[in-house]
């Protein structure tokens, strides 16, 4: 859990989170408000630099954790790049770029990936359990955010389950060959279904144990100094909006 | 003192699917004492807290708090929870949320206490419990001794007069087991009554006021440690002895009485002080 790790180990970790938060929308607002490619590409880089430089999150593991993403909006940006045309005059496949569009698709590629490093900067500044919190004070519904609150641990809990039912499986061989290795697969899901049945049940337990009536509640971690963040992070967040729309 | 605080008269429970789970059990736990629960798997042990803590009600008999039935209405369980902390065997299975200082504020905000309070008493849970410094880990990331800890500091935070712990040692290593001895201590030392699932044999023997043996849904036994774990009825149930009480029953056998004013070692450390007094004091004239 890369991203995990960066959470809770960066500079930035002690920083309020509604300051991160305000600054990671600012940063989208103008991943938007770009108005060329060229302003959008330095939107991302400022992004970036903020959480590398800033944060102090490692280089490495920051393009470890981007590069799925950056795969995948390399390959839309190509499959916008190039139409493929069935059914051409005779009768064969043609392939061609989309040149009148090229501008509209480099566009639209900045743009994402500026909403990329957006994102990236507050995940990789902000532990989940803070960000639900922040988005608690947003006034986002409980229920919504009792399912991330409980979604987020119950990964956890349930990756050690496979860990351990697989570790056990292969120790008796159970993934020796393909055939064993589906035989295995079939036990895991069975077993991990009967896992999260009496799980569920077992939390809603110790949910009423501890006088529980329905929405889940916490106490939010409390941040000293949140003022002088936030206003920091506004004014941040206004500059590099400002920059995206006025750069040709 | 010898007030009770919790008792159960002829309680049995059946479970949906059949089982029965309590057969007529019956039994007294006094405020500010500590009681240990023996008893094989199966016997009832988790079952029998379930009711301590209103999650179950008994198809028959009822269960008192000090001498009045419990109430089962809304308002009723809710005293009752608040009164009696229930801190389950698994800790995966109960804690909620991936940060500690969250999780722990889970039962005193279902208390309905402001977020100043509550944050006073989150911070003396985790205290109690020595946690104070793992507080901002995430939860995935404590030890297996860890989690449970903070399984407990979530019940204390709700200041609960009854503290009712299902196996707290199992999966415990040795040094975290005596930690963990210590901290129940200081909750006895602060006037809590506290209930104990247990396997083991010699810590019920050398910490508890009072054992209780279950078997099938019913008590066995019931008393002071030394008499009950010492019983035919008993040892042929749990197949075993406490070890340090066998080790002074088998020396006074050859004629070496530990005994000092009555008083007899109730830990390996009494036991080995109690034997080196008595050969000091063989080898003085
Ligand atoms: N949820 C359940 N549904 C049906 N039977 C159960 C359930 N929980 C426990 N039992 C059965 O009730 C009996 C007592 O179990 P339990 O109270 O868990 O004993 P102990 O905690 O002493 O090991 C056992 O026979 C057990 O199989
Ligand atoms: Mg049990």
């Amino acid at each position: 859990m890369l991203t995990e790790l960066s959470a809770y180990t960066n500079r930035w970790r002690r920083v309020p989170p509604a300051a991160k938060g305000l600054f990671s929308f600012c940063g989208m607002v103008a991943a938007f408000a770009a108005c060329s490619p060229r302003s959008a590409l330095l939107v991302a880089l400022l992004l970036s630099a903020a959480t590398i430089l800033g944060a102090g999150v490692p280089a490495l593991r920051y393009l470890r954790i981007a590069t799925p993403a950056l795969l995948f909006l390399l390959a839309s940006g190509l499959s916008l790049l190039v139409s493929l045309d069935f059914g051409g005059s005779n009768g064969g496949i043609s392939a061609h770029l989309a040149g009148s569009e090229l501008s509209r698709i480099a566009q639209v590629s900045c743009r994402s990936l500026a909403c990329l490093t957006a994102l990236l900067f507050l995940a990789l500044t902000t532990p989940l359990v803070d960000i639900v919190s922040l988005l608690r004070r947003c006034r986002l519904p409980d229920t919504l955010l009792d399912l991330m609150t409980l979604c987020y641990r119950t990964l956890f809990v349930m990756s050690e389950a496979v860990h351990e039912t697989t570790t056990a499986q292969s120790a008796r061989l159970g993934y020796a060959s393909f055939r064993l290795s589906l035989r295995s697969l079939g036990g895991l899901v069975a077993n991990l279904s009967v896992q999260v049945w009496q799980r569920s049940q077992a939390l809603q337990l110790a949910a009423l144990a501890r006088n529980n009536d329905g929405a889940l509640r916490f106490l939010g971690p409390e941040y000293p100094d949140s003022g002088r963040a936030i206003s920091g992070a506004a004014i941040s967040g206004i500059l590099l909006i400002v920059l995206a729309v006025t750069l040709p | 003192m010898t007030a009770a605080i919790l008792s159960l008269a002829d309680v049995s429970y059946r479970y949906p699917d059949g089982t029965q789970a309590l057969n007529n059990c019956s039994l007294t736990i006094n405020r500010g004492t500590r009681t240990a629960v023996l008893g094989a798997n199966g016997a009832g042990k988790t079952t029998m807290f379930l009711h301590l803590n209103g999650i179950l009600h008994p198809s028959a008999g009822h269960l008192l708090w000090e001498a009045t039935p419990l109430d089962y209405s809304r308002s009723g369980l809710r005293t009752l929870r608040s009164r009696v902390g229930l801190v389950f065997q698994n800790p995966d299975s109960q804690l909620f949320s991936a940060s500690v200082r969250e999780d722990v504020s889970f039962g005193p905000m279902n208390l309905g206490l402001t977020d100043k309070i509550v944050r006073e008493r989150v911070e003396e849970a985790l205290h109690a419990v020595g946690m104070t410094e793992s507080a901002d880990k995430p939860v995935h990331n404590l030890s297996y001794g860890q989690k449970k800890r903070v399984c407990i500091a979530g019940v204390l935070a709700m200041q609960p007069e009854v503290v009712v712990l299902d196996e707290p040692m199992a999966g415990l290593d040795a040094t975290m087991q005596e930690e963990f001895t210590a901290v129940l201590e200081r909750l006895h030392g602060a006037g809590m009554t506290i209930v104990v699932a247990t396997h083991d044999l010699d810590f019920a023997y050398g910490w508890a006021d009072q054992a209780i043996v279950m078997r099938s849904g019913g008590v066995l036994a019931c008393g002071s440690p030394a008499e009950v774990l010492m019983q035919r009825d008993v040892q042929d149930e749990l197949g075993a002895v406490p070890l340090v009480a066998e080790i002074s029953r088998q020396l006074s056998l050859i004629g070496i009485d530990l005994r000092d004013n009555g008083y007899l070692p109730r830990s390996k450390s009494e036991l080995l002080k109690a034997i080196s007094s008595h050969t000091r004091q063989e080898n003085t004239p």
